[in-house]
């Protein structure tokens, strides 16, 4: 289950095209911007569900 | 069977493509690999994903029940080292009607075109696998047709001693599979489900999916805490006829996988070229195999903080930041395209 999705910018300040994903397992994974991608597609189901990704900091 | 229904099937399988190249289309069905964990405790509500044997995966909506996942060894079914094992820890006997908890192999739709899905020479399907249980129980074995949402299924009796189960689904004349990388089929073993899921008329031909059809008649992994479900030996292939389950080496085994999820934990050097000054450290990575798509990475350190630069379905850049010694190593390193 999803915990928190941060947008990820690049060394320059641009976004990334991916998302740091923290589940509640602890487990961190950067994720492509890309459909089909299964952790992706959860992050689109949480979103759908009333959460939001937060701004890269 | 009499010696001409014997012929009549050898011959049905002579003539079918079932002794012809590779027949299984379930990868890691004998549960050999299991680069995750070979043990997960705690398991249920909502925790779907892939957990202990790859390409195997939980779907677990929110409940009551826990269960722990064990890639097993097995000692009493000759012909095979391992089985997927799930046991029940905390009992869920008030089941809601959302409840349900599924293990599902997904296939990519490229890997099915011998089914001729959708067509009018469309062919049947025979999915076999042993299994056992703590006692008698009976579940689902079903096939989701994520396309064009479309469902079989069908019961399996379960008893305490090891049985090999063979069910042939009907062949298909509706609705094509996608010639293409995404998940387009589920394998589905139904171990528990509430009222949403039970309340109609199991779907035993093809139709459109109806919920209340897909798991009519099953009891429940989480009636106790000593309930228990072991698999292994799955094989889905084309015909009528289950042959002989496609035994392949570890290796093989592992290859395949690969293309789903990499698991690295060898604790390696990080950009040898560069030991002889601290500071930041930037490499590829080359996948073991072209992955299913562009995949999902974590690592670890042990010390700075790595960055993702690009990837491809081929292999990763990356960079490691902060305050890198001369020493840094990866801890661990894992890609994941599943589907």
């Amino acid at each position: 289950m999803i915990n928190s999705v941060v947008k990820k910018n690049d060394e320059e300040g641009n976004w990334a095209n991916s998302y740091t994903l923290t589940l509640t397992n602890d487990e961190v994974w950067d994720v492509p911007h890309n459909v089909n991608n299964r952790h992706y597609q959860a992050i689109l189901e949480w979103v759908a569900e009333g959460n939001t990704i937060a701004e890269a900091d | 069977m009499t010696k001409a229904a014997e012929l009549a099937k050898m011959g049905e399988v002579l003539t079918n493509g079932q002794i012809g190249g590779r027949r299984n289309m379930v990868i890691n069905g004998a549960m050999q690999v299991a680069q995750r964990a070979t043990s997960v405790t705690g398991l249920g509500d909502g925790d779907e994903g892939y957990v202990a044997q790859d390409r195997w995966r939980h779907t677990v909506a929110a409940g009551a029940g826990r269960y722990t996942a064990t890639q097993t060894a097995i000692t009493d079914l000759p012909g095979f080292a391992n089985c997927f094992k799930m046991a029940c820890t905390t009992a869920d006997t008030s089941i809601a009607a959302t409840e349900r908890f599924m293990f599902v192999q997904r296939i990519e739709g490229q890997d099915l075109q011998q089914l001729k899905k959708g067509t009018s020479d469309a062919e049947k399907v025979t999915v076999s696998f042993y299994v056992k249980g703590h006692d008698s129980a009976t579940y689902v074995c079903a096939l989701y047709d994520v396309d064009n949402d479309r469902f079989v299924g069908a019961t399996f009796p379960v008893t305490t001693s090891w049985a090999r189960q063979t069910i042939t689904f009907p062949a298909d004349t509706t609705g094509a599979l996608g010639n293409d990388n995404t998940n387009d089929l589920e394998l589905r073993f139904i171990l528990h489900a509430g009222s949403n899921f039970t309340s109609g008329t199991l779907a035993t031909a093809w139709e459109s999916a109806t919920v209340a059809n897909f798991a009519v008649g099953i009891n429940s992994i989480f009636e106790s805490t000593s309930a228990t479900f072991f698999l292994t030996g799955v094989q889905l292939e084309v015909g009528s006829q289950a042959t002989p389950f496609e035994h392949r080496s570890f290796g093989e085994e592992l290859a395949l996988c690969h293309r789903y999820f990499i698991k690295d934990d060898t604790d390696y050097r990080a950009y040898t070229n560069h030991q002889s000054d601290a500071g930041s450290r930037a490499g590829n990575f080359h996948f073991p195999t072209i992955m299913r798509d562009v995949p999902s990475m974590t690592a670890s350190v042990d010390a700075g903080s790595i960055t993702f630069q690009s990837r491809t379905t081929h292999g990763v850049a990356m960079t490691i930041g902060g305050s890198v010694g001369t020493n840094t190593k990866f801890t661990t390193f894992s890609a994941d395209s599943e589907l």
